[in-house]
């Protein structure tokens, strides 16, 4: 798994892989499957692209698509794998959610359904696709180390870290790194950030940070499981006037790369996930399940490291989110 | 018979400034009918609600079936057998006869609610004691007003256990084929021998149902009619008014003209119907009539404010589409509604916002107010119409009643109208403001202005008016001249008397303007 | 002589028509979407669309007893859109205790059915004491409670696995499930107290009209007071289900709880032949809006679409009930 991430560098590299495992996959088909696809909500970004991409690869394989959106409510969308259990479907996709949807994934599983799941690892699905979380952690806490010249104090917004496994595994990880770099605090306590509103609590909680650490005293600001809270934060810095401080995030959504790829943007570093590619992953594994090949338990799907402007500007023409100029 | 069965005695009751009532007594027998009368503020409401314990008296002595009542409170009252008809219905739209008939009172069996019960109890009412078929799972919002009206009477009575029922103006609300259905369970109530006290404007009505009658005025019974008949009427009416017309009103300077507002064959199909009127340019309309003769109806849908169903509105021959208040406006026809706190004064503004309301195109450029324009104004015609305090800056909720009226009045000089339609245009005024919000409409009038004053005041239509038209039940019943009519008369005519006695049997030939 | 009386068509009932058509309406749309979607007529189906329903259907419960002691006006008459935020709250504090805290499942219970008194107590002294109006009462009660709620469950999701919930999820009573039957009950018991007996009648006097009430002797604020109470009980009671169906409490579902109680509530009043608010309306309206919702899901309806379906229809539904009301 190390060495597939090391391998693949940023840009073109990642669409031709992309492209050379769908040609490797010629032979799959969802013909005459129908494939129940659950979302947990369609308003973020994220989840928005990875329900688009299961759904037009099922189609594109032949299959019939029930879609199920829970409107961001997890109960609602646990409620729709009842939905698809009772419309009797061949397999079902579902992307996030939380703990509620674990007994709809043991009933479906009990009625011989197979469940294919996105970013969330339960122990009643075939397959979990996923980013590789791993190469996020250590990727962000390199590149911010090496943007503050490997010493300096940092503060991090870090409200998941216990709550989501990913996210432990991602602020987790960019700790191991730092914890190379003796010359490099963390300041405590660490923030919280809220998930609803994130820019607007972010910005708010940025600017009371910066009035207590005056100009010199604080070298980095990261976000450690997204990048929402990130637009805030970088808001906070133009308003304040500081120049002093950079900002990491992870996930590289189209509008963060935008601020990125601004001159002289305080945003310096991310890693960019493929939602669209992830989902579209999910729904070739169902095929390759059916197809009668043994899949792993996980699947990663690469990601996109992005350092300064010029990659962010790369990364967004190569992600297909358009051209920056 | 034995003895009364209701005796109030010498009942005195003050509100601050004010002896509401001043050593009044009524008395009222088994199976009597009894009316009282009055005119408004002569204490008829107030000694009703002494006996319904809504007020404490500060004097006097009640008693029933010749036990005194001492501690009057609504709940003794109801338990001692004393029930109130009001006027308003009070009744829920979406609950059926049987559910109104026992709200507040429903009969509960060992599991929840007898409902079968309750509907045969009612029925049963319904057909022995009030003589009538009503089909008590229907939704009272789908009955007629008199049968509404039953429903209410038949909640009052149900339990069996009144002795006494006081009804206030139980026709107001109907029309005229409804009142007799309701005339005809008031009998049969007094065929069971209870007693009624019948609270009522329409003379004609009290006349023709009840068997005695008291007449109240400033406070007091100054008469007791045990004998009725159709004649009874004009005696009852000179003991309801007792006075002459004192010098409130200004001297006639004004003349009329040519034709400025002619209405033909208005009818909004409910309340009022084939309305003709002719208004000529300097001269003073009056309308008379009850609370639901169609009176404040007719007049709001002259403004606007209601919807005709038929018939035309012509402005010095332009035919006027009112469909809101703002075209009347735009016109130059203008209303002075009878609720300035409602619909007259926007209470949270100043004086000088007040005014210039409906001119402030006038004194705005561009969307943008003027300040010192309206201030301008505004200052002139507080000087014009003796406003105080003479501050524009006062908050409108701050004025006295005459003050505010006159504010109201002085928006509309701000603009240049023709037709004035004054409604109540001095209620809740005193004397002295009354005096010059009259003078004020003597002086739009000389000015060659229509003005058209509905009004509840007899008196008030007498001294300012050149013409009146009285309004009954939805129709305008006479047209009069206002030239040496008595109020007496113009009361006859308002009441429904004068159609059965001789008092107003010449008024339709008076001359006109 | 005029007759000012309205008179009663003869033959065809416009008005009539108009009032049927919501459940007309309703029926067509379930027909239909039983012919395009495989299984939806089917006991199954009906099993899911009642267990789905019951989170709603029991605050429904509580938010129609509102209704009816305030009169069915949405701006000034009574609601309370706070009952959601008490079911979030209330479980909140039971996935708490039970989980975190380790205590015994009554005792979780005790704690939440207090708060849950407490919430509708303040509701109902705001708005007949203080003279609030029940919207805005409840409304920033329910940002308030949802506030509370976020701290006791650190705005995190907490499992639970307490015999009773996983009874109510799981477990079937007389061919029932669990969740459904006892939801069954509870309405049967709402239904009787509201509709059956005098202190329920009393309750819509004072809703219907509160002249009409005082006239009668009823003291409309007593009824709304514990009207408000009832429904932060029923509150009390949802939050068991909602426990139930997400295996624990997750943040977010209040609004979603709050957007279809207030739905099913008003729609339930359009199938009531009185048109107004009733119990039972609003728990048929629950089902129903969740029969609607399945459906759609079934048809493999594309969710970007379901939203704009669900609204438009709802909105016929309740406009025509408007229609029929203006129309007598």
């Amino acid at each position: 798994m190390w060495g597939i991430v090391k391998a693949v560098a940023v840009g073109t590299l990642v669409s031709t892989a992309f492209v050379a495992t769908a040609q490797a996959d010629g032979h799959l088909s969802l013909e005459g499957k129908r494939i129940g696809v659950a979302v947990v909500g369609t308003q973020h970004f994220w989840d928005r692209e990875a329900f688009t991409g299961a759904i037009e690869t099922v189609e594109k394989l032949g299959g019939e698509v029930v879609q199920v959106d829970g409107g961001r409510d997890n109960q609602v969308h646990a409620d729709n794998h009842d939905v698809l259990l009772a419309n009797e479907v061949d397999a079902v996709i579902s992307i996030l959610g939380d703990a509620a949807v674990e007994p709809k994934f043991e009933a479906l599983k009990n009625a011989g359904i197979p469940v294919f799941t996105v970013d969330h690892p339960s122990p009643h699905a075939i397959n979990n696709t996923t980013s590789d979380n791993y190469y996020m952690g250590t990727t962000i806490g390199r590149y911010m180390a090496d943007a503050i010249g490997g010493s300096g104090k940092v503060a991090v917004f870090n409200a998941f870290e216990g709550a989501l496994r990913i996210c432990g595994i991602r602020t987790g990880l960019w700790k191991y790194v730092l914890s190379d770099y003796p010359e490099i605090e963390i300041l405590q306590p660490e923030l919280a950030e809220e998930f609803a509103n994130a820019p607007e609590d972010a910005r708010k909680q940025t600017l009371d940070l910066l009035s207590q650490y005056p100009e010199g005293t604080i070298d980095a600001i990261h976000v450690g499981c997204w990048d929402q809270p990130a637009i805030g934060v970088v808001q906070a810095l133009e308003e304040a006037g500081r120049t002093d401080v950079v900002v990491t995030a992870l996930d590289g959504g189209p509008d963060t790369l935008e601020i990125m790829a601004e001159e002289g943007s305080p945003f310096v570093a991310n890693v960019a996930q493929q939602p669209r590619l992830i989902g579209s992953t999910s729904a070739m594994n169902v095929a390759r399940h059916f197809a009668g090949e043994t899949l792993l338990p996980q699947t990663y799907v690469d990601v996109v490291p992005v350092n300064g402007a010029e990659e962010a500007k790369a990364a967004y023409q190569n992600l297909g989110y358009g051209t920056l100029e | 018979m034995a003895g009364p069965v209701l005796q109030m005695r010498d009942i005195v009751k003050t509100f601050p400034g004010v002896r509401a009532l001043d050593g009044a007594s009524i008395s009222v027998s088994e199976g009597e009918i009894h009316g009282l009368v009055g005119e408004n503020g002569a204490g008829k409401s107030t000694v009703i609600k002494v006996l319904a314990g809504v007020y404490g008296a500060d004097s006097g002595s009640v008693t029933l079936d010749g036990q005194p009542l001492t501690a009057i409170t609504p709940a003794n009252v109801h338990d001692a057998g004393i029930r109130f008809i009001h006027q308003d219905l009070h009744l829920v739209p979406h609950f059926t006869v049987t559910e109104s008939v026992f709200m507040g009172q429903e009969v509960a069996g060992r599991f929840g609610l007898s409902k079968r019960q309750m509907r045969n109890m009612a029925e049963r009412f319904f057909r022995e004691v009030l003589d009538i078929e009503i089909g008590c799972g229907r939704l009272i919002r789908d009955l007629t007003t008199a049968e509404r009206k039953l429903v209410q009477i038949a909640r009052a009575l149900i339990d069996d256990k009144a002795r006494l029922v006081v009804f206030d103006e139980p026709t107001a609300p109907l029309a005229i084929g409804e009142i007799e259905k309701v005339f005809a369970a008031i009998r049969r109530l007094k065929a069971q021998g209870i007693a009624m006290i019948y609270v009522s404007h329409y003379l004609s009505e009290i006349t023709e149902i009840c068997d005695r009658v008291t007449v109240f005025r400033n406070g007091k019974d100054v008469a007791v009619f045990d004998k009725i008949s159709d004649d009874s009427a004009e005696d009852i009416i000179k003991a309801m008014v007792g006075r002459e017309l004192g010098q409130l009103y200004p001297n006639r300077t004004h003349a009329a003209g040519e034709p400025l507002l002619s209405v033909r064959g208005l009818s909004d199909g409910n309340r009022f119907f084939d309305v003709d009127l002719t208004l000529r340019r300097g001269e003073i309309l009056g309308i008379a009539g009850l609370i639901g003769s169609g009176r404040e109806e007719l007049v709001d849908t002259l403004y606007g404010l209601r919807k005709a169903k038929s018939g035309t509105i012509e402005l010095a021959d332009l035919p006027l589409k009112l469909s809101k208040p703002a075209d009347a406006v735009g016109k130059g026809v203008v209303l002075v509604p009878r609720d300035r706190r409602g619909d007259g004064l926007v209470l949270a503004m100043n004086v000088m916002e007040n005014i210039n309301l409906a001119s402030l195109e006038e004194v705005s450029k561009l969307g943008w107010e003027m300040r010192g324009a309206a201030r301008k104004r505004a200052e002139k015609l507080i000087g014009d119409l003796d406003i105080r305090p003479t501050n524009p800056d006062a908050i409108g909720q701050t004025l006295s009643g005459g003050n505010q009226q006159k504010v109201v009045l002085g928006r509309w000089l701000a603009i240049d109208a023709r037709v004035f339609i004054l409604d109540e245009p001095t209620a809740g005024v005193d004397v002295g403001a009354k005096v010059e919000i009259y003078q004020l409409i003597e002086d739009l009038a000389a000015k060659g202005a229509g003005i058209v004053v509905s009004s509840s005041d007899p008196g008030e239509l007498i001294g300012l008016c050149d013409r009146i038209l009285v309004m009954m039940r939805g129709r305008i019943n006479h047209e009069i001249g206002t030239q040496g009519l008595s109020i007496d008369q113009l009361v006859a005519m308002t009441t429904g008397a004068a159609d059965f006695s001789t008092a107003g049997g010449t008024a339709r030939s008076a001359h006109a303007g | 002589m005029p007759d000012s009386v309205a008179t009663r068509p003869g033959g065809f009932d416009l008005r009539r028509a108009v009032g049927m058509a919501p459940v007309a309406i309703f029926v067509a749309m379930l027909i239909y979407i039983g012919f395009n979607a495989p299984n939806f007529l089917t006991w199954s189906t009906i099993q899911l669309v009642l267990s789905q329903s019951v989170p709603v259907v029991v605050v429904c419960l509580g938010l129609s007893v509102v209704v009816m002691a305030g009169g069915d006006d949405v701006v000034s008459g009574g609601i309370d859109l706070s009952v959601p935020a008490t079911a979030i709250l209330c479980a909140g504090i039971i996935a708490q205790q039970v989980t975190l805290a380790e205590q015994p499942l009554f005792l979780a219970a005790m704690l939440a059915f207090g708060a849950a008194l407490i919430v509708g107590a303040l509701n109902g002294f705001l708005v007949t004491r203080i003279g609030m109006t029940p919207l805005l009462t409840s409304l920033a009660m329910f940002v308030a409670v949802v506030g509370v709620n976020n701290v006791i469950t650190a705005s995190r999701r907490i499992d639970i696995d307490a015999p009773l919930i996983l009874f109510l999820r799981d477990d079937r009573i007389v061919g029932l499930p669990a969740g459904v039957a006892i939801a069954l009950v509870l309405c049967v018991v709402f239904v009787f107290a509201i509709h059956h007996t005098k202190w329920g009648l009393n309750l819509q006097a004072v809703g219907g009209s509160r002249e009409a009430a005082e006239v009668s002797g009823l003291r409309p604020s007593h009824f709304l007071f514990w009207s408000f109470v009832i429904a932060a009980f029923a509150g009390f009671l949802a939050s068991f289900f909602v426990l139930a169906r997400g295996s624990g409490s997750s943040p977010g579902t209040e609004d979603n709880l709050l957007l279809e109680m207030v739905l099913a509530t008003f729609l339930g009043a359009s199938f009531s032949p009185r048109r107004v608010v009733t119990v039972w309306g609003a728990v048929l309206g629950a089902v129903l809006v969740a029969a609607l919702s399945i459906g759609f899901k079934s048809m493999g309806v594309n969710v970007f679409w379901t939203g704009l379906i669900k609204g438009s229809l709802i909105l016929i539904v309740v406009a025509l009930g408007a229609a029929s009301q203006r129309m007598r």
